[in-house]
């Protein structure tokens, strides 16, 4: 498990320890408060360690947002298999997850203690407001970015009203949306080229 | 009965993990409609509270199976929970990664980047309307959300404000007995 395997194609596996490794995600993933996740790992491995170059760094952000995963431990996975292999990657994953699961838990416990105080009810519900608000601010958000093409607006319509209305499998239903939506999105883009 | 409930929310975090499009927020709908509807593993309002608790929490949404696994089966179901919605993604990253990543300027590869867009919003979607149906709005709370959206959209103010003085403000409401 705590040696390289493989060499991913990039020479420094030398000069990073499993420590700094874990040293480094620990406090990423302490950090992880909201968003800017992808700024504040360029600042630890890209500024402060020079682990990678910026322009490693912008090739894995692009994988990391396109795999499916949270975005943040995406990231995190990716630098540690490109840096020490699939044992880097286990510990990324480890120190990226640690200190918010930790926080999670304590929370938990929290609310276990708290849960039959109507007072503790009532913040809940509050707070279940806003988060709902925010996912569909991000949905809003992500919606904007199909800039109103037909096709793609029928795609989103769909998926929402297989998974959220009609309650469909939500894996078969993503797995039957992405080829269709991939292919819809391919002969939009050639049709632009061709123009 | 502990075990199978924690049987049944691994095998429902593992394929969703390969389907966690931007993390948690994609998958909520299937995690609420599972967990309080099909496996019974908890009501409805107790899906609401813990949402609530995931999205207040730091680090990424998709913790809120480490919620779950908590409340089925306390530490283990946790930790179980949190490595089924990782390990999945994180190793179908390793495999396709750097493939992704050499052909990554093909046009099928701009178009997976770009077609995956409308499912996420789809799915993002029908999370909000899952978890806005389990958790049956007062006029008040919906006021809030309402409020917390044009907030959210129109300054630049950030979720984690907003958890604060909404938090702060439905805790004096209780005590006033109005909330």
């Amino acid at each position: 498990m705590d040696k390289p395997v493989g060499d991913i194609g990039m020479e420094r596996e030398e000069n990073v320890t499993s420590l700094a490794l874990l040293a480094s995600f620990l406090r990423l993933g302490a950090s992880s408060f909201g968003g800017g996740m992808a700024g504040w790992t360029h600042r630890e491995i890209v500024e402060r360690r020079g682990w990678l170059t910026d322009d490693e760094f912008l090739k894995t952000l692009t994988v990391a947002q396109i795999m499916p995963g949270a975005n943040p431990v995406n990231l995190a996975v990716y630098i540690g298999l490109k840096l020490r292999g699939v044992a880097g990657a286990c510990i990324a994953l480890f120190g990226m997850v640690l200190p918010a699961f930790g926080v999670i838990l304590t929370m938990s416990v929290v609310y276990q203690q708290l849960r039959s105080h109507p007072e503790a009810q009532a913040v809940l519900r509050g707070l279940a407001c806003v988060g709902i608000a925010s996912s569909l601010t991000m949905g809003i958000k992500t919606a904007r970015r199909l800039k109103g093409h037909a096709l793609p607006i029928a795609m989103a319509v769909a998926v929402f009203l297989m998974v959220g209305v009609m309650r469909w499998s939500l894996v078969a239903v993503v797995a039957g949306a992405i080829p269709v939506s991939v292919a819809a999105t391919f002969w939009i883009e050639r049709e632009k080229a061709r123009g | 009965m502990g075990d199978d409930k924690l049987l049944n929310l691994i095998l429902l975090c593992i394929p969703l993990s390969l389907v966690s499009f931007g993390g948690g927020q994609t998958i909520v709908a299937s995690l609420q409609h599972q967990t309080v509807d099909i496996l019974h593993l908890l009501s409805g309002p107790q899906f609401t509270d813990l949402y609530a608790i995931s999205r207040a929490a730091p680090g990424p949404g998709t913790l809120i199976v480490a919620l779950i696994g908590w409340e089925v089966s306390g530490l283990w179901g946790a930790v179980l929970a949190t490595l089924a919605i990782f390990i999945p993604s994180s190793i179908l990253l390793c495999i396709l990664g750097s493939y992704w990543q050499r052909h990554r300027h093909s046009a099928w590869a701009i178009a997976a980047e770009k077609g995956l867009a409308p499912v996420a919003v789809g799915l993002i979607f029908a999370g909000v309307f899952a978890v806005g149906q389990s958790a049956r709005f007062t006029p008040l709370e919906l006021a809030t959300s309402l409020g917390a959206i044009a907030v959210l959209l129109t300054t630049k103010t950030g979720p984690y404000p907003l958890l604060g003085v909404v938090g702060v403000s439905y805790f004096l409401l209780s005590l006033a007995g109005m909330a």
